[in-house]
């Protein structure tokens, strides 16, 4: 009888151990073993003036991460931020210097929310599957944006405050990023929209019984991806003084996979804010620490595919173990 | 000249601690087919699991085809030819009728599949069973039964001697119903012993030569079906408690909640006429497939109607998807609750506030605390328990348990009008009355219209203030207050 007793106490303290470790601790515990490692690596590494670069390498990022994070918790995702940007960019660059920064901007970021809005639509009322929406529109749009430029970098002037001011020493990119972080974090945790995301991730048609408005709420998330790829696309322009087709390229990739780093479900339903800027965070040191020890650039990329799919087996593991004790 | 093809003596099984099986024994002959009997949660599905290798017995033998074995396992039921057709299809609906009967076997040459024989045995197999399916067919586009019968086709290419069909009916036309009865007659004469899994007694007597009544665990009637007497068999099933007891007085008020009028829909139902008044519980009762819960779809927006008309507290009401729906105060428990109810990865407590976020704080945003408050106060009105409290995630608990935080969801929402299909199956026998006091209680006190679509009997005569008999989609009779009980149900609907 005690026997039994102490068996089942046992199993459910293992079980509670085991749930009770956040998705995001295995990551926390890499972040902080890469950061320790090149500060004993590099003298060049644990320096503030350092830090402010890895931030300003990940705002671009960052700021697309935020909506696609959304968008990963309600079972989608969006391959086209890479390109909206790139286009939006061109766009910015074409009309900068004959109608000023406001015009240019302006119809850059609708731009943005028109993309969004039409793989928004796609996705919900033609009934597209979302990767392939996305895909096809990450391979239209960057032929659109080589059309805009003619396949040549557009130049321009005047337009460096957005991607360089650094308003009481912090970068703008960076008080950008945090700012939308912020937002992500308040909306996703607190409001009504953030937790039907999780619901429509969870079970689809469970959500559509229950009455949310599902089409609604995603058509809304994508217009939101594609505004914040507008953003991240007129930031990158800001920073390079340049409208480059390709300044872009592999936007989409970086973002996805510190979004899954960060423990967002592939199958919807799971993932947080913080797990999603502590996956950046991992990106960015990661990416910073190999240029300071002189690893060949080539590497990074390497490097970053192979934690994209370590990622990706480590959410499939989990959700076999899951599966297992269910 | 019959042999006996399987032994099962003395069947022990505990699931967490809990015996579900006490001691059970069962045999079946060649040539023989047993019906099982027994409400949800007597215990039939874990008994045949043991006999198909699913489950490992806590303790007893089981032998098959002179083969003592202390344990079973799936692989080695095949081999000894145990196979298992459930309510559920399990075949590949893009490929042809062919290939699915001989799923992952077909014969090949040199690697490369042999289409024309695969074809012309597939049709020999048919033509053994007398069904009349061709065999270039997407297995897909055929009817429910046909694609039963195909899995009963392939476990014969897999050389089945024992064969059980898990309520293989349910849903089922009852021309289909003659075909299935036809081609089990067939592999009796070929010698296949069968395992009949089934809720109704009328099938009993056409199709089984021996019966065997489970309830609670406990195997409590054996019979030779030719002498099974009907009321018998209710009792061995029921146990002693005459259910038609326990069914408190109805009190439903005089204000018309819910009527629809000459309501059809296509071919599910036609001409269907009632109304229910606030507070009053009304069940739908007949077999899946009777049209019953098809209209629970169509108030629910789920499902178009073809004509008639549908009123809300004397508003018209049409609605064209769930959004609608709930914005008039209806509420809609699916008989599926995982595919359709339930968030799997979220917390319980998300889970049971999901309807209600926009009264739990202002703007759009959602006050945690009132969101597990809510949860805190259901858990313990419906005894549900969660180990770790409002943050556990649904899929861990028990069928039950989640059920009850499903039906929760919309009492916390203020439903008028709650809408339940099938609402105890696969739930335990405790939570049953649990489900079903929690539901009485609730339509009493906020005065709430409950219309519950069900094929369970009991749960008719133990929910309902009226209940309405359906058959082949149509209304056939109608049951107010003591007239409720089984007998009276089950020979209305048959």
């Amino acid at each position: 009888m005690s026997e039994t007793k102490s068996k089942a106490v046992a199993v459910g303290s293992e079980k509670k151990k085991r749930r009770s470790i956040p998705a995001s601790t295995a990551l926390l515990v890499f972040l902080v073993s890469l950061f320790t490692y090149f500060s004993i690596a590099s003298e060049y590494f644990f320096d503030i003036e350092n830090f402010r670069n890895i931030l300003v390498a990940l705002a671009v990022t960052g700021v697309v991460c935020i909506p696609g994070t959304l968008l990963m918790i309600s079972g989608q995702v969006d391959l086209s931020v890479g390109s909206t940007a790139a286009v939006s960019g061109m766009i910015l660059a074409k009309l900068v210097d004959k109608h000023g920064i406001t015009v240019g901007l302006i119809t850059a970021l609708l731009f943005g929310v028109v993309l969004g809005c039409i793989n928004g639509f796609l996705v919900t009322k033609v009934g597209v599957n979302s990767l392939i929406t996305t895909l096809g529109a990450l391979a239209t749009l960057y032929g659109v944006a080589l059309l805009i430029g003619n396949g040549q970098t557009l130049m321009m002037r005047n337009f460096e405050w957005l991607g360089t001011a650094q308003p009481f020493g912090v970068p703008l990119p960076v008080a950008i990023f945090t700012f939308i972080s912020i937002i992500g974090i308040i909306v996703l945790r607190r409001t009504t929209y953030g937790r039907s995301l999780y619901a429509i991730g969870a079970n689809p048609n469970a959500a559509r019984v229950v009455g949310i408005r599902s089409n609604r709420l995603l058509f809304l998330t994508f217009a939101l991806s594609g505004l914040s790829a507008a953003l991240a696309g007129a930031i990158l322009c800001s920073q390079l003084s340049a409208g480059d087709p390709n300044a872009a390229r592999g936007l989409e990739l970086e973002a996805i996979t510190a979004i899954v780093l960060g423990g967002a479900s592939l199958a919807g339903g799971r993932g947080t804010m913080f797990g999603t800027i502590l996956g950046l965070l991992t990106i960015g040191v990661l990416n910073n620490g190999l240029i300071l020890l002189d690893v060949p650039t080539f590497w990074q990329r390497v490097a970053q595919g192979l934690m994209l799919i370590a990622a990706v087996s480590f959410d499939q593991i989990r959700q076999k173990l899951n599966s297992q004790r269910g | 000249m019959s042999v006996e093809l399987a032994h099962l003596q003395k069947i022990h099984k505990s699931f967490n601690g809990v015996e579900v099986l006490h001691g059970v024994n069962l045999t079946l002959s060649s040539g023989e087919v047993l019906a099982l009997l027994g409400e949800n949660g007597a215990g039939k599905s874990t008994l045949v699991k043991i006999l198909a290798g699913d489950l490992e017995p806590t303790s007893g033998s089981i032998d098959i085809a002179g083969t003592e074995l202390a344990r079973l396992d799936v692989y080695q039921a095949r081999q000894l030819g145990v196979r298992m057709i459930f309510q559920e299809l399990n075949d590949a609906p893009t490929l042809t009728v062919a290939e699915n009967i001989f799923l992952g076997q077909w014969p090949s040459n040199k690697g490369m599949v042999a289409w024309r024989e695969m074809n012309r045995k597939a049709k020999e197999i048919l033509d053994r069973l007398e069904v009349d399916i061709p065999v270039d067919a997407i297995a897909g586009e055929l009817r429910v039964g046909e694609r039963q019968l195909l899995e009963i086709a392939r476990a014969l290419t897999q050389n089945a001697k024992i064969l059980v069909l898990d309520e293989p009916t349910a849903a089922l036309s009852n021309v289909e119903v003659e075909r299935l009865f036809i081609v089990m007659q067939q592999l009796k004469a070929q010698g296949v012993g069968m395992i009949y899994i089934t809720h109704r007694l009328d099938e009993v007597a056409r199709v089984a030569d021996r019966v065997q009544v489970l309830r609670d665990g406990d195997s409590v009637l054996t019979v030779d079906a030719k002498k099974a007497d009907r009321s018998d068999l209710v009792t061995a099933m029921l146990g002693h408690e005459a259910a038609k007891n326990s069914r408190p007085d109805a009190n439903p008020t005089s204000k018309i909640a819910v009527k629809i009028e000459k309501l059809s829909s296509f071919t599910e139902f036609e001409d269907v006429s009632f109304s229910v008044n606030a507070g009053e519980i009304l069940c739908l009762f007949g077999k899946i497939g009777s049209g019953s819960a098809e209209i629970l779809d169509c108030l629910y927006g789920l499902r178009p109607i073809s004509s008639g008309s549908i009123e809300i507290f004397g508003k018209p009401f049409l609605p064209k998807s769930p959004e609608e729906s709930v914005e008039y105060g209806v509420g809609y428990l699916p008989a599926d609750r995982q595919r359709l109810g339930s968030f799997g990865s979220r917390s319980v407590a998300e889970n049971l506030a999901v309807r209600s976020w926009q009264n739990m704080g202002h703007l759009g945003f959602v006050e945690s605390a009132k969101e597990s408050g809510a949860f805190v106060k259901w858990a313990d009105a419906l005894r549900i328990s969660s180990r770790r409290g409002p943050t556990q995630e649904i899929v861990t608990l028990s069928g039950g348990n989640q059920q009850k935080v499903l039906l929760a969801r919309w009492f916390e929402a203020n439903v008028n009008v709650l809408l339940l299909i099938e609402p105890t199956r696969g739930v335990d026998v405790g939570a049953r009355r649990d489900i079903y006091e929690i539901i009485r209680k609730q339509a009493k006190e906020s005065n709430m219209a409950v219309i519950v679509a069900t094929s369970d009997y009991e749960e008719v005569v133990l929910l309902a203030d009226r209940a309405l008999v359906m058959a082949r989609g149509k209304v056939v009779s109608e049951l107010t207050g003591n007239a409720v009980d089984a007998n009276t149900l089950i020979s209305a609907s048959s």
